[in-house]
């Protein structure tokens, strides 16, 4: 029988087994040193996995259906995680560094150094996004989808590191070495970097709203008035269809902030980009020593002694906290690959895994949690995946002409 | 006037009284030694006693940790942070930071000259020793560790918060320097050359000291050779502490040490790998057994770099190969 044949029934059923693995998996964690953190990194990642699944969060496809559809909501909605993330991050950072000007950084966040390499990074992982379908972060998510792609391309992202980490050392000493580490603040006061970066936002979603009006000479459909539902059809609604955009990009930006309250801030290459290094150091497969790279604040790629890091939880919390929303859902629609998905997945995610290594992060490490912090390194990588993406699009439409 | 007290309520009474003197004698032995309100006798402090001081204007809590972001994220209510990379060390030379610098530290902290400071940290109170150290260098005159550090504290579910403190700034100045609780590369060679009758103590782990690794996993900095200092005996800091993280009693201690031949009847050197755990066997000798004893904080670091001294190595390893 096909996959696509087999009935969902059972679905919700194996979303109570998931949640009560993860329980069990939390209560482990717990015995664990530092146990306390690792149980808060697996609980916020299980709420990011079940966001991100339900809202369908995802930078390609919101960028995907604003390029390409004229449907803005998507790109707003990351738009408006960026800004709450930077409210709440300033709140946060200004209560740890008192003084942004006086030369010293927040501790952990990731401002990293600002160069073309950078770009040249923003613009991998762009292409690698268009590539294989998904940013790093939906690939985790969809494999909970049963996605026949990102498997692959998290094997792909794996790869793309292990070329990331040969790749490193001519590009630290070519630029990166020399890049300065900007972090907004630290020129413009608390006050000048909060207006800045949101007025910038505002603009953006401004103009993205004014084009988007336009090319609707009808304007937007009239809203429907909602009829009051009761309990239980609110209830099934959370499991049904996908959740409204805006609410998933102001969750986002809240558990980004309440993240770097307890732990290092969002990212989910870290643990594979440490396993793959880890692995490769042990064969003599990449240089032994990478210059400057574990000096630098991002995701961090230095092996771990022990499987047990915060990020790795949050890592697991995300696959699982997807997998019961994707399962609850009745969402769980696997397909069996074809080679074509295989192709797309290595070839998309070696670019991803290039770029996230050498940009220090994903669209989750290095633009959102940079991003909130204040780093200008993060815009410059957002904006360099959007120009891919955009370059993408456009060479399609010229394409289908 | 005497009260008398009827023969059937005695009883009640004498019950009455043994209950509160029970109490009393509990609440006694759980304060430890140093009264709640009263000042810290001796070089630590036990949790329980700053717990009950913490809002004390003339005691001074300040955070010693090396891992970033974990003063920053929660800490002891009321500490202030120094940063052992930033604050404590000059960013520029390899060297303990500056007499100016450590002024404005501390007047930023809003410490004054009759201020008791209770340093703490992360990693078995490691950076707050050494940071001991260099406030015992420049002659700073109530200076405390917290017992335990922060492992202990956290241990025992006590408070913490992640408010940045803020105290009104003081101008404190530092009067003499004490430069004879540092050795020096000279000093330690001295010894190693049979030239001074100084006792070397190194704390590092017994591969370490073998010669086997050069370092711990994970570290980057490294020596050229591996092996010790010739004349050093060995007692891993580890071996002066309990279970919870705490200094092993005055008396264990005197033993620990009198068992490889250091009894205070000569100075003392202590040595590690860059100065931080060796502070801790530092505290230990010099603070709490009240022996003569200098941290040789260019450690092996310094010693297994530099050209022509005279090393023991009885693993044999030479440029990381046997």
């Amino acid at each position: 029988m096909p996959f696509s044949m087999i009935p969902t029934t059972w679905q919700p059923l194996a979303a109570a087994f998931v949640l009560a693995g993860l329980w069990l998996l939390s209560q482990h964690a717990q015995t664990l040193p530092t146990g306390r953190t690792l149980v808060f990194a697996l609980s916020i990642g299980i709420a990011l996995g079940v966001v991100l699944q339900r809202t369908r969060f995802c930078f390609y496809c919101h960028a995907r259906d604003w390029l390409q559809r004229d449907d803005p909501r998507g790109i707003l909605a990351i738009a408006l995680a960026l800004a709450i993330g930077v409210v709440g991050m300033t709140v946060v950072q200004s209560s740890w560094v008192a003084n942004p000007q006086a030369g010293q950084l927040p501790p952990e966040m990731h401002i990293g150094p600002v160069s073309w390499v950078l770009v040249l990074a923003g613009l991998a992982f762009g292409a690698g996004m268009a590539v294989s379908g998904s940013c790093i972060s939906a690939h985790w998510y969809r494999l909970a989808e049963g996605s026949a792609v990102a498997p692959f391309a998290l094997l792909g992202t794996g790869l793309g590191f292990a070329i990331g980490f040969h790749t490193w050392n001519p590009l630290y000493s070519a630029a990166v070495a020399d890049a300065p580490v900007v972090w907004l603040p630290q020129h413009l006061g608390y006050g000048g970097a909060l207006a800045l970066q949101l007025g910038a936002l505002a603009l953006w979603c401004a103009w993205i709203w004014q084009r988007h009006v336009q090319r609707r000479s009808a304007g937007a459909p009239a809203m429907q008035p909602q009829k009051a539902r009761d309990l239980r059809s609110l209830w099934q609604s959370l499991w049904t269809g996908r959740w409204n955009y805006a609410l998933g990009g102001a969750l986002v930006g809240l558990i980004s902030v309440a993240t770097i309250v307890r732990m290092r801030p969002l990212g989910v290459t870290a643990t594979l980009g440490s396993q793959v290094r880890g692995a490769l150091q042990q064969r003599g497969w990449v240089p032994e020593r990478l210059d400057g790279l574990d000096g630098f604040a991002g995701c961090a790629t230095l092996p771990q002694e022990s499987w047990a890091t915060p990020n790795a939880l949050v890592l697991a919390g995300l696959v699982g906290g997807a997998f019961v929303a994707s399962l609850a859902s009745r969402q769980f629609t696997p397909r069996r690959p074809t080679g074509r998905d295989a192709l797309r997945g290595i070839i998309g995610g070696t670019l991803l895994g290039w770029g996230a290594m050498t940009g220090l992060g994903c669209t989750i490490g290095t633009l959102l949690s940079g991003g909130m912090a204040g780093a200008l390194g993060a815009w410059v990588f957002g904006a360099a995946v959007l120009a891919a993406l955009w370059l993408d699009f456009r060479l399609q439409a010229w394409r289908l002409r | 006037m005497t009260t008398t007290v009827p023969a059937s309520g005695l009883h009640a009474f004498a019950i009455r009284l043994g209950s509160t003197v029970l109490l009393a004698t509990l609440a006694g032995a759980a304060l430890g030694n140093t009264a709640s309100g009263g000042a810290a006798t001796g070089p630590l402090v036990t949790t329980e006693w700053l717990a009950q001081n913490l809002n004390r204007g003339d005691i001074r809590v300040i955070e010693v940790s090396v891992n970033p972001g974990l003063y920053e994220r929660a800490h002891i209510p009321g500490a202030v942070n120094l940063s052992w990379h930033n604050d404590l060390n000059d960013k520029l030379r390899r060297d303990i930071v500056g007499k100016q610098e450590f002024e404005k530290l501390l007047s930023r902290a809003g410490v004054k000259d009759d201020t008791t400071v209770v340093l703490y940290g992360d990693t078995n109170n490691w950076f707050a020793a050494w940071g001991a150290w260099v406030f015992d260098i420049y002659g700073v005159k109530n200076v405390k560790l917290l017992d335990g550090g922060r492992k202990k504290w956290e241990a025992e579910s006590r408070p913490l918060n992640n408010r940045a403190a803020e105290y009104a700034a003081t101008n404190y100045r530092v009067g003499k320097v004490n430069l004879d609780l540092r050795a020096r590369l000279s000093d330690a060679l001295a010894v190693a050359e049979g030239k001074s009758q100084a006792k070397l103590i190194d704390i590092r782990s017994g591969d370490e000291y073998q010669g086997k690794i050069f370092a711990p996993a994970g570290v980057p900095e490294l020596a050229i050779r591996a092996g010790h200092i010739p004349g050093a005996v060995n007692v891993p800091w580890g071996q002066a502490v309990q279970e919870d993280g705490t200094f092993k009693p005055k008396e264990e201690l005197r033993k620990l040490y009198a068992g490889v031949g250091i009894d205070g009847s000569k100075p003392v050197i202590t040595y590690c790998r860059i100065g931080e755990r060796s502070s801790h066997t530092w505290f230990a000798l010099s603070k709490i057994l009240g022996y003569d004893v200098k941290n040789y904080d260019g450690s092996w670091t310094e010693y297994g770099n530099a050209v022509g001294v005279p090393i023991n190595n009885p693993a044999g390893t030479v440029w990381a190969a046997k």
